[in-house]
C-alpha cells in the first residue's frame, strides 16, 4: 500500500500531532505515505472562487499522478473538494479545458485519472477490520466513543462515494476494532460548525455546543474525529470558551489516529495525545 | 585624492545614516501586546552563525543550484570586500608581506571576481527561466544585480586597463627601476610588453637576447612586487580580447577613466545599503541568528517580526513554492504570493499608505493564505512570514472586509439591492441562473428544515433573512440579485444535507456557493468604480 500523502494545509501549524499520529499509525499497519509537495486542496477558496478552487483540486492530481500514487488525506474537506473537483471535471467539458490550460502553464498535464481516499476508507478496505483488531495491543475496552462523521465526506453522497450518507458505518466498524464501543448520537452526521468560524462565529459556537451536548447526552466518553478542521472545532476552538464553560466537561475530542495508535501502543509522542487542549487519558485496565 | 575622499564621505554617510535608521525602525514603539519567545540556550544562536549565515545551510533546502548561485556570490564578493577592498586594514594585519600585485592575491582578486559574476549569472538564468519568479520580480531585484554586476565588471575592466597601460608601466619603472641605459630600459620594457601584456605605441624589439636581458632586470627589479600579470586571468584575457582597441583605451588614459567608474559604482553600492533588498545583506544574517535556526510559526515580539519583515531578499522561494499560488493564477493578485504580500504588510504597518485597490488586494491575499507554514518553513532568510501572517490577519480584514464581513456591515435594506447595478459574474457560473436548475422545486422546504444553521437560530427570519427554500423560490423567479446580500446565503456552513437531502435533487449547496462567489466578484467591480471615482 503506497499512497501519496495529502496532509492539507492546517496540520503542520494548527494541528501537528494530526500528522504526525497518522505517519506513525500508517507505518504500524504497512501504509507507505510518499510526501509530494502538494498545494492546497482549494476548499477554502471556494467562498470566493470556485475556477481556483477547482484549478487548485486538479493541480494536486496532477502533481499525484506524475507520481504515479493515488492520493491519501486524513482531511474530510480536503477530501470532499478534490472529490468535488472531479465531479465538475466530467459535467463540465469547457471547465475541464480551462483548467487544461491553467495546468499547461505550470508545465503539468491534466491528469488521465484522479483518485483520492480519507484515510478512514484505506484502513476499512485495504488494512481492514481483521488486522487492526490483531494489532490492537492495548484495546480500548470499555470506551464510550462518539464518531463524528465530518460533512465533506459523507455529502454530497453521489459526489463522495464515502459511504451510505444516510446510514454511514465505516467509522463505527474502526472503532470496534480497537476494542471500543460506540454510542448511538443522533447528531453523528451533523456538521461541528467550523465552517463557519470566523464568518459567522455565533452559528458556528451553536453548532458546536449542539453537537457536544448531544454527544454527552448520548453517553459517549470521547468524540472521534477524523477530519483537521472537524477536530480544530471541538479541541483548539472549544478551548477558547471561558473557562468555567460547561462546554469544556463535555466529551473531549479525540483524532481517530490517536485512538488507534493508543491501541496499538503506539510511542506516545508520536500519537500526540498531550497535545490535545481538552485532554483526554485511556483508561488503564 | 580629493575625488576618492569626497565620494567616500558622502556614501558612508548616507550608509552609515540610513542603516542607522532602518535599525532603529526596528525598535519603534508598539502597541501590540509584547510575546515572550521561549528563551533558547545562546549556543543555538552560534549554531545559527555558522550553519545558517556563513554555510547558507537554510538555501540548501531549496535547490542546489540556487545554493551555488548564492554561495558564489556572497564568497566571491566577501572575499573582494575584505582582502581587496579593505586590503589596507584587513589584508596587511594578516599578511604584512601583502602587495596587491603578487599572488596569490592578483589571482584571487579575478577569482573572487570570476566567482561572483558566475553566481549572478545563475541568479540572472532562474529569474528568468522560472516563470513564477519572473512574475514577482521587481526593478530592485534587477537593481542589486546590476549594481553588484557593474561593481566587480568595472574592476575587471580597470585592471585590464592597467595591464595595458605604458603610462601605468611608466609610473612603476620610475619609481623602482633606476637606470640610464637606453638598452636596458628598452629590454625591460619589451619583456613587459612580451610577457606581461603592455602595449607600447612605439614596436619594440622581441629578439631572444633583448627578451632574456628584460627578463633579469624584471627578476631584479619588479618581481618582488610584481607577478606576472597571467595570473589575473580575468583582466588578461579580457587584454587580449581587446587588443584592437588597446592604443584608443591607452591615448585615451582608459585606466583613469575605469578607475573614476569603479569607484562611483563602489561608492553607490555603499550608499544604496540602506535601501530596500540592498539591506538585506545586514538584515538576513541579524534575522538568522535571532531565529536560532528555529523553522515554527510561533509567536514572536515586535522586535523580532520588524528584523524579519527587513531580512526578505526577494529570493522568491515563497512565492514558487506556495500552497495557494494557483490561486493566484487565476485571481492574478500578487498580493496572493508572500514575497509579495510582504511589501504590502510592511506599508500596512509602517506608513498606513496602503488603501484603495491596493489595500483589498492586500486583504484578498491576507485571507486567501491558508497559514500552511510552508512559506516559514522554505524562507532561506529564516523569516517567521507564519506569525506575521497569523497577527495581521483581523487587522487587514477589519480594515478591508472579506466579501463576507462586508455583507454582514450593510443594513437590512442595502442587503436587498445593493447588488443590482453590478453584472460581473464569477468565472464559473450558470447554476443560479439555469431556470432548469429549479424546475423540479416543489417548495417542500426539506431543505430548510434540515438545515442546521436555520434548526440553532432562535428566529431564522431576522438572524438568516431568508430560509434556504426561500432562497431557491426566489431563485426560480429569476431574482437572484435579491439574494446576494441575504446572510442565509454566507452563514451556510456547507454541510450539504439541504442538498443531499432534497427530493428533487436541486443542487442547494452548490447553488448557495456560486451566490457567494457571484456577490465576490461584483463586490471587487464595486471597489475598482470607487478607486476610478477616486482619480478622477
Amino acid at each position: 500500500m503506497r499512497y501519496a500523502y495529502f496532509p492539507g494545509c492546517k496540520i503542520p501549524h494548527h494541528l501537528p500531532e494530526y500528522g504526525s499520529s497518522v505517519e506513525a499509525v500508517c507505518a504500524a499497519l504497512g501504509i507507505e505515505l510518499v510526501k509530494l509537495e502538494f498545494n492546497c486542496c482549494g476548499w477554502p477558496v471556494r467562498h470566493e472562487n470556485e475556477l481556483a478552487s477547482i484549478f487548485s483540486a486538479v493541480r494536486n492530481f496532477a502533481i499525484a499522478e506524475e507520481a504515479g500514487l493515488h492520493i491519501l488525506t486524513p482531511c474530510k474537506c480536503c477530501f470532499g473538494n478534490l472529490k468535488y473537483a472531479v465531479s465538475r471535471l466530467e459535467e463540465d467539458r469547457k471547465l475541464a479545458l480551462l483548467v487544461g490550460s491553467l495546468l499547461a502553464r505550470d508545465g503539468l498535464a491534466m491528469p488521465r485519472s484522479m483518485h483520492v481516499s480519507h484515510l478512514l476508507t484505506i484502513l476499512d478496505e485495504q488494512v481492514g477490520v481483521e488486522i487492526l483488531q490483531r494489532h490492537a495491543a492495548t484495546p480500548l475496552t470499555g470506551v464510550k466513543v462518539a464518531c463524528h462523521y465530518g460533512c465533506h465526506a459523507l455529502r454530497p453522497g453521489n459526489v463522495t462515494g464515502f459511504d451510505d450518507p444516510l446510514a454511514p458505518t465505516l467509522f463505527e466498524r474502526i472503532i470496534r476494532a480497537l476494542g471500543a464501543e460506540t454510542v448511538d448520537w443522533d447528531l453523528r452526521l451533523e456538521c461541528c460548525g467550523h465552517p463557519l468560524r470566523g464568518r459567522d462565529d455565533v452559528i458556528s459556537d451553536a453548532l458546536m455546543r449542539k453537537k457536544l451536548e448531544g454527544a454527552a447526552s448520548a453517553g459517549a466518553d470521547v468524540i472521534a474525529t477524523a477530519c483537521t478542521y472537524c477536530q480544530l472545532q471541538f479541541d483548539k476552538e472549544r478551548d477558547l470558551l471561558p473557562v468555567n464553560a460547561a462546554l469544556r466537561q463535555a466529551p473531549p475530542a479525540v483524532l481517530v489516529t490517536q485512538l488507534i495508535g493508543t491501541a496499538l501502543g503506539l510511542d506516545s509522542g508520536a500519537v500526540g495525545m498531550d497535545k490535545n487542549n481538552i485532554p483526554w487519558h485511556a483508561p488503564i485496565l | 585624492m580629493h575625488f576618492f575622499d569626497f565620494g567616500l564621505s558622502i556614501a558612508s554617510v548616507i550608509c552609515v545614516a540610513g542603516v542607522a535608521r532602518r535599525i532603529a525602525l526596528w525598535w519603534r514603539p508598539t502597541t501590540k501586546p509584547v510575546s515572550d519567545p521561549r528563551p533558547r540556550p545562546i549556543l543555538s544562536a552560534v549554531k545559527a552563525l555558522v550553519l545558517d549565515v556563513l554555510l547558507l545551510a537554510r538555501t540548501v533546502r531549496t535547490g542546489p543550484l540556487r545554493w551555488l548561485a548564492h554561495c558564489l556570490v556572497f564568497f566571491g564578493f566577501m572575499g573582494l570586500l575584505l582582502f581587496h577592498a579593505l586590503d589596507e586594514t584587513v589584508t596587511v594585519s594578516f599578511f604584512p608581506a601583502y602587495e596587491s600585485t603578487l599572488d596569490p592575491w592578483q589571482f584571487l582578486r579575478n577569482l573572487f571576481a570570476a566567482m561572483t559574476l558566475a553566481g549572478l549569472g545563475l541568479m540572472i538564468y532562474r529569474r528568468l527561466a522560472v516563470r513564477r519568479l519572473r512574475a514577482v520580480t521587481r526593478t530592485q531585484d534587477w537593481a542589486i544585480v546590476l549594481a553588484v554586476g557593474c561593481i566587480i565588471l568595472s574592476g575587471v575592466f580597470l585592471e585590464m586597463s592597467k595591464i595595458i597601460s605604458p603610462a601605468a608601466y611608466q609610473r612603476m619603472a620610475d619609481e623602482y627601476f633606476y637606470s640610464d641605459n637606453g638598452q636596458e630600459v628598452t629590454a625591460l620594457k619589451a619583456f613587459w610588453a612580451h610577457e606581461y601584456g603592455v602595449v607600447f605605441s612605439r614596436r619594440l624589439p622581441s629578439d631572444a637576447a633583448t627578451l632574456e636581458m628584460g627578463a633579469e632586470l624584471n627578476e631584479d627589479n619588479c618581481a618582488a612586487c610584481h607577478a606576472d600579470t597571467r595570473s589575473a586571468f580575468l583582466s588578461r584575457s579580457l587584454a587580449t580580447a581587446l587588443a584592437p582597441l588597446s592604443p584608443a583605451m591607452n591615448t585615451s588614459r582608459a585606466d583613469t577613466v575605469f578607475w573614476y567608474f569603479h569607484m562611483i559604482f563602489c561608492f553607490i553600492g555603499l550608499a544604496a545599503l540602506p535601501f530596500a533588498k540592498f539591506f538585506h545583506p545586514l538584515s538576513t544574517p541579524a534575522n538568522m541568528i535571532a531565529r536560532q535556526g528555529r523553522r515554527d510559526g510561533d509567536a514572536e515580539s515586535p522586535l523580532a517580526q520588524r528584523m524579519g519583515m527587513d531580512a526578505c531578499t526577494r529570493c522568491g522561494e515563497c512565492s514558487v513554492r506556495c500552497s495557494v499560488a494557483p490561486s493566484f493564477s487565476v485571481l492574478g493578485n500578487p498580493d496572493i504570493l508572500p514575497s509579495e504580500k510582504l511589501a504590502s504588510l510592511r506599508r500596512f504597518w509602517s506608513d498606513g499608505s496602503l488603501a484603495g485597490r491596493p489595500l483589498a488586494d492586500f486583504a484578498q491575499g491576507s485571507r486567501i493564505c491558508t497559514e500552511c507554514l510552508r512559506c516559514t518553513d522554505v524562507c532561506p532568510s529564516g523569516i517567521n512570514l507564519q506569525d506575521l501572517w497569523m497577527r495581521s490577519k483581523k487587522e487587514v480584514a477589519r480594515r478591508s472586509p472579506d466579501p463576507n464581513g462586508a455583507v454582514r456591515l450593510m443594513r437590512p435594506s442595502q442587503r436587498v439591492v445593493s447588488f443590482e447595478d453590478c453584472n460581473i459574474v464569477p468565472p464559473i457560473s450558470g447554476l443560479a441562473d439555469n431556470a432548469e436548475s429549479y424546475w423540479a422545486c416543489v417548495q417542500c422546504t426539506t431543505c430548510t428544515s434540515v438545515c442546521p444553521v436555520v434548526a440553532v437560530c432562535e428566529d431564522p427570519s431576522t438572524d438568516l433573512d431568508l430560509t434556504p427554500q426561500q432562497i431557491m423560490n426566489l431563485l426560480r423567479m429569476g431574482l437572484k440579485d435579491q439574494t446576494l446580500g441575504a446572510r442565509m446565503v454566507w452563514s451556510c456552513t456547507t454541510c450539504y444535507k439541504c442538498q443531499e437531502h432534497c427530493p428533487q435533487n436541486i443542487r442547494v449547496a452548490d447553488v448557495l456557493y456560486e451566490l457567494r462567489n457571484t456577490a465576490a466578484a461584483r463586490m471587487g467591480c464595486g471597489d475598482r468604480a470607487g478607486i476610478d471615482g477616486e482619480s478622477q
